[in-house]
């Protein structure tokens, strides 16, 4: 049930203009302009290649997550967006569980933000072979990498699974999206602050940064779907 | 089978609904009638499990609304006062995701699908998304959603709202239908003349707490039991009102000059709780004026009279 629930979501999201115009500027030109204004004024200036491959790696991240931070959005209007425009109502009236709705437009928010930011991804690393050569992509350190592309799917989760709770407990699509943000930023950028700690301390610090991520997420979703009561929903006014 | 008894809700100290019973036999309908505010929606979520009960217990399609919640809105349709649909899907895609929800096999969403876009005449619309369909439109497609999984009780709130004259009348019919094949239905709807037309009985509900519930003609009766009488002449009788005025059992006897038209028509107006003993006599008083008489109408008090009187506290 949950994935025909999420399935829908994500191609609603996939039709919907705003989210297409915007995810597409973050998936196609942002990578292009990371690439030209970052990275290669980066690739002049240093001259270790080590240096190189880790001021590759954090821009690796950061064309992901603008991407996947859409799942804020797109989690917002499908909690509190949905009960605010009453196309809530008739999916709440339906025999699909509680559990089943709240999983299913929490994967409905994360995988378009994650189609979204893979395309990125594979659009800036194609950038880098392109403007400086396959070669390059070779100065990439595995596990900073692998760390940094991890983060993204976290973030994802993080986004959908904040504004899950923070919708489900405002009145407007607005409010959920403001509030959401404001929660997100102060928690990514401590968690971010930890993983940028921890890659001086080693691999294995490192993944245990990246799992910590996920914990969060893991515990915020369970909490939201504890708490995502149908009943409760429509009771507030 | 739709039962209520005691039904409450409240939302923090304001008490929405208090006190509601009421009884929704097979293939019967009962009309929710009453201003905004009055606790018809929140009637309709607490029946369908959308909402829990405060106070009071429910059945609907023979499981207990709080203790079988997914029971019960697996045998429910129901349709919003808004569409509430996905608009950037089109409509067969919308009623497949919908049928899934419902766990309809593929062959049976298929079968319903088209049965039901051909049914509301949106067949040759199956390739548009919906954002661009008119609000008819739109509710063409809640009622084929609620209607998809042949639910055995319906929720219907203002389910006529937005539609043209034919699409209304269809979806009346359509309505009847449902009732003659055995449903229970609940209509929330502020066309008092549709509830008159469909229901088998009309219950009034002001701040929560119906005020009146029977069928639509006992209704009738419990508020008056006065006839206006129009009687459409030819030409102008200008003796006609002053005679009956004097005439026992007429009240409030009025004319009316209409010059809008090519001919000029006058309409003499009055009241009566006696109309077999008074208008016989007023007709044959007329006639000896000279009137010429084109038309006599009788109406018996409508349920909009008494829809009034009850929210005015007029009622006895």
């Amino acid at each position: 049930m949950s994935w025909i629930i999420a399935w829908r979501a994500t191609l609603e999201a996939l039709h919907d203009r705003m989210t297409l115009s915007v995810s597409t500027v973050f998936a196609l030109v942002v990578p292009i302009l990371v690439v030209l204004l970052l990275v290669r004024p980066d690739a002049a200036r240093l001259a270790d290649p080590a240096a190189v491959g880790t001021s590759l790696a954090i821009y690796l991240l950061a064309v992901g997550l603008m991407p996947s931070s859409g799942s804020v959005g797109i989690a917002s209007g499908l909690f509190a967006g949905e009960r605010e425009h009453g196309n809530l109502l008739p999916l709440l009236a339906s025999p699909a569980s509680n559990r089943a709705i709240f999983a299913g437009k929490v994967l409905g928010a994360v995988l378009p933000a994650l189609l979204y930011a893979g395309i990125a991804e594979v659009s800036y690393l194609a950038e880098i072979g392109l403007f400086f050569g396959v070669s390059t992509l070779q100065l990439l350190p595995l596990a900073l990498s692998l760390a940094m592309l991890a983060l993204v799917p976290a973030d994802a989760l993080l986004g959908a699974a904040v504004a899950s709770l923070v919708s489900s407990r405002v009145r407007t699509y607005q409010s959920a999206q403001m509030i959401s943000g404001l929660a997100l930023y102060p928690l990514m950028a401590a968690l971010f602050g930890l993983l940028l700690l921890a890659r001086y301390w080693g691999p294995w610090a490192l993944a245990g940064a990246v799992a910590l991520v996920f914990v969060v997420d893991a515990v915020l979703i369970v909490f939201g779907a504890a708490t995502w009561q149908r009943e409760e929903v429509m009771a507030r006014r | 089978m739709i039962e209520a008894e005691g039904l409450g809700r409240r939302f923090g100290d304001l008490v929405a609904v208090d006190d509601v019973s009421l009884s929704v036999p097979d293939g019967t309908i009962l009309a929710l009638l009453g201003p905004n505010g009055a606790g018809k929606t929140t009637i309709v979520r607490l029946l369908t499990g959308v909402l829990a009960l405060t106070s009071g217990q429910a059945r609907v399609a023979g499981y207990d609304v709080a203790r079988n919640p997914a029971a019960v809105r697996a045998r429910i349709g129901l349709v919003t006062d808004v569409p509430g649909l996905y608009e950037q899907m089109t409509a067969p895609a919308y009623l497949d995701f919908f049928g899934s929800v419902y766990g309809l096999t593929t062959a049976a969403r298929v079968r319903r699908t088209d049965e039901l876009l051909t049914f509301f005449d949106l067949a040759s619309h199956r390739k548009e998304r919906m954002v661009g369909f008119s609000k008819g439109m739109k509710q063409k497609v809640a009622l084929a959603r609620a209607l998809l999984h042949e639910p055995d009780a319906l929720f219907l709130d203002e389910p006529t709202s937005g539609l043209d004259p034919l699409g209304a009348r269809s979806v009346r019919e359509l309505i009847l239908a449902l009732k003659h094949a055995s449903r229970s239905l609940i209509l929330c709807t502020h066309d008092l003349d549709e509830a008159e037309r469909l229901a088998d009985q009309v219950a009034i509900l002001r701040q929560g707490r119906i005020i009146a519930r029977d069928e639509p003609g006992r209704l009738r009766a419990l508020g008056s039991s006065e006839t206006t009488v129009r009687i459409a002449l030819a030409r102008p009788c200008p003796a006609g009102l002053a005679e009956l005025r004097a005439l026992d059992g007429v009240m409030t006897p009025t004319v009316e000059t209409d010059t809008s038209g090519n001919l000029a028509t006058t309409t003499l107006t009055y009241r009566t709780v006696q109309p077999t003993e008074v208008n016989p006599p007023a007709i044959e008083r007329l006639v000896a004026l000279g009137a010429r008489i084109v038309s006599v109408s009788c109406a018996a008090q409508s349920l909009e009279d008494v829809y009034a009187a009850v929210m005015t506290g007029r009622e006895n």
